[in-house]
């Protein structure tokens, strides 16, 4: 049995979903409320791969909401993970991902002094971000999508915003290692990470956002909420592909311009349809079929019986898992998400 | 809620801010004592034969009360009981009602199921932030209560089908009462550096967890335990 931690993208989504599945109790209420209410297991979920293998897995919602994080209730934040945490494990799941800001979480904070919930002593072995699937659908979505919107990858500049986080710096090595691209811009805000990713990576120019972004003919959005900025289409280069890993994922509705290319990044899509209800509040195109990598990777890890935390931590995702993801990926079906994105901006991250 | 480091560095337990506080919270806790050792004995006494079990269940309260009393001298506190009594008042006159009245569902949601939870959960959220000696005395106690719990989970789960709508009635007119009671002592409990926020949650996880397991639904469950939380008038 496989779980997902998920969380809905503000305070009114949340009401609305709420509303929509019939909790008017959670649904009229405030910040407040939501802060305080438990996590619920609230959907069921059966899914087969391509190789025929059909597997189980539970929805969890955490309630927490990206407000607590801008408010600076981390404590608040923390919590509603751990009780999603504590509930996953009780409920005898044996491996289960944290979808968006689940998991941003536990790259900011020490998660080994936080282990026990009341009675329950988390097992950290059952828990995965995803993020090492996450990256390598975000390397995929580079590779095809070059090749589908006419950029030559070897005369290629690629800028990776957000590049000393734990999907970004992976995103640099794989691009380093695998893609063979022409350059590498790495734009990050703290300038000393990004000089010891540059040192490991052994290549790479740092740049500022407003300097890379012009050089691009790619650009790997991954940067968080907090280092969202407009950005002036007039200032991309003609094509452009900007996949947007970032979170809420908000480009498309900003960046209407011929030759800018969009693509959800970090998405995958199935080759066969999932049975789920709770996608179907998400906004995305196919809800039976496309979803988040990271949710896919409890789902691979479920389908080959690695019951074990892939990916966990900051900057420990290596190429090689990356590539052994990528088979496990490709083995049951998924393929990076392609299409241009057609959003607005309303959904969890994964 | 023991997941966060101890804070203990920066509270004072000596000093009479957290003193002051203390003496209202810890006459709390041992009126809640008092009245759950007295409420086993009265459910003793109606389901003649657990009789056994409740009365142990009893003696393990008083040995709590008992343990809760030293936690107090050992900060040289003097409990409020007055304070106390009066915060238990209602909860506690509907728990006597119910037993004249011989309606042991009420009796047990409101002991076995709406106390305790409070208690785990209270705990639960005191003990990182407790002095050396009352987090020693409220570890213990904590398994105890998953215990105390357990019983009338299990007793209501084994009567689920005639006792269904006496539970609801039992939330709707109790749960209420205690998102008030935990309002009136928001001050007292921020000095203690419990997180009301917290304790209410946790409540709602082991609430919920024992009426999912007794037969309801998750969406009766979301209801029930959500009951009159938004509403509870602030201090």
């Amino acid at each position: 049995m496989f779980g997902l931690i998920g969380h809905l993208t503000n305070l009114s989504h949340a009401q609305r979903v709420a509303r929509d599945l019939g909790y008017d109790e959670y649904a009229s209420h405030d910040l407040e409320f939501w802060c305080m209410a438990p996590p619920q297991a609230v959907d069921e979920i059966t899914i087969t791969s391509v190789t025929g293998q059909v597997i189980h897995g539970q929805y969890v919602e955490s309630c927490f909401l990206p407000e607590m994080l801008a408010q600076g209730r981390f404590k608040t934040a923390m919590r509603k993970i751990l009780n999603a945490m504590a509930l996953v494990q009780k409920r005898g799941i044996d491996i289960t991902a944290l979808g968006g800001f689940s998991s941003i979480i536990f790259e900011n904070f020490s998660l080994d002094k936080l282990l026990n919930v009341r009675d329950i002593t988390l097992d950290i072995q059952r828990f995965t971000t995803g993020n090492t699937h996450t990256a390598y659908i975000l390397c995929q979505q580079v590779e095809q999508g070059a090749v589908r919107y006419g950029i030559d990858l070897a005369k290629a500049t690629v800028a990776v915003v957000g590049a000393t986080g734990d999907i970004g710096s992976a995103v640099c090595r794989w691009l380093t290692d695998r893609a063979g691209i022409h350059e590498l811009l790495l734009v990050a805000r703290d300038a000393e990470r990004l000089d010891r990713l540059q040192q490991e990576l052994g290549t790479g120019r740092i740049l500022p956002v407003e300097e890379a972004l012009p050089k691009a003919d790619i650009v790997v959005w991954v940067a968080s909420m907090n280092q969202g900025m407009a950005i002036d289409p007039a200032g991309l280069r003609t094509p452009c592909l900007l996949i947007d890993g970032g979170y809420p994922k908000n480009m498309a509705g900003a960046l209407q311009r011929p030759g800018i290319h969009i693509l959800d990044g970090g998405m995958v899509e199935h080759s066969l349809d999932i049975d789920w209800q709770i996608m179907s509040f998400l906004n995305v195109p196919n809800p039976a079929r496309q979803f988040f990598a990271c949710f896919a990777e409890s789902m691979l890890l479920e389908f080959e019986g690695l019951h074990f935390n892939f990916s966990w931590g900051r900057n420990h995702i290596t190429v090689e898992k990356m590539a052994q993801i990528g088979s496990l990926s490709k083995k049951h079906g998924f393929w990076p998400l392609l299409e241009p994105s057609q959003r607005s901006g309303k959904l969890v991250h994964g | 809620m023991n997941r966060t480091a101890p804070s203990s560095a920066t509270l004072d337990y000596r000093s009479d801010t957290y003193r002051d506080a203390y003496s209202r919270i810890n006459a709390i806790v041992l009126e809640g004592e008092r009245e759950a050792h007295a409420n086993y004995l009265a459910l003793a006494e109606m389901l003649p034969d657990h009789a056994e079990a409740l009365k142990k269940l009893a003696a393990m309260e008083n040995r709590h009360f008992k343990g809760f009393q030293s936690c107090a001298r050992n900060l040289e506190v003097t409990p409020d009981d007055p304070f106390a009594r009066a915060y238990f008042e209602q909860l506690d006159g509907n728990f006597q009602q119910a037993a004249a009245e011989g309606d042991i569902t009420t009796c047990m949601v409101i002991q076995a199921l709406i106390i305790e939870c409070f208690a785990i959960a209270a705990y639960n959220v005191y003990i990182p932030v407790a002095d050396a000696f009352a987090r020693k005395v409220t570890e213990g106690v904590v398994k105890d209560e998953y215990t105390h719990l357990n019983f009338g989970q299990q007793w209501l789960k084994e009567h689920f089908v005639t006792v269904r709508e006496g539970i609801e009635r039992a939330n709707a007119q109790n749960l209420p009462l205690v998102w008030r009671m935990l309002n009136a002592v928001e001050a007292d409990t921020e000095v203690l550096q419990m997180d009301k926020e917290a304790i209410v949650e946790d409540f709602m996880i082991a609430y919920g967890e024992a009426l999912g397991d007794i037969g309801f639904s998750m969406r009766e469950v979301m209801k029930m335990s959500a009951r009159g939380l938004a509403s509870a008038p602030r201090q």
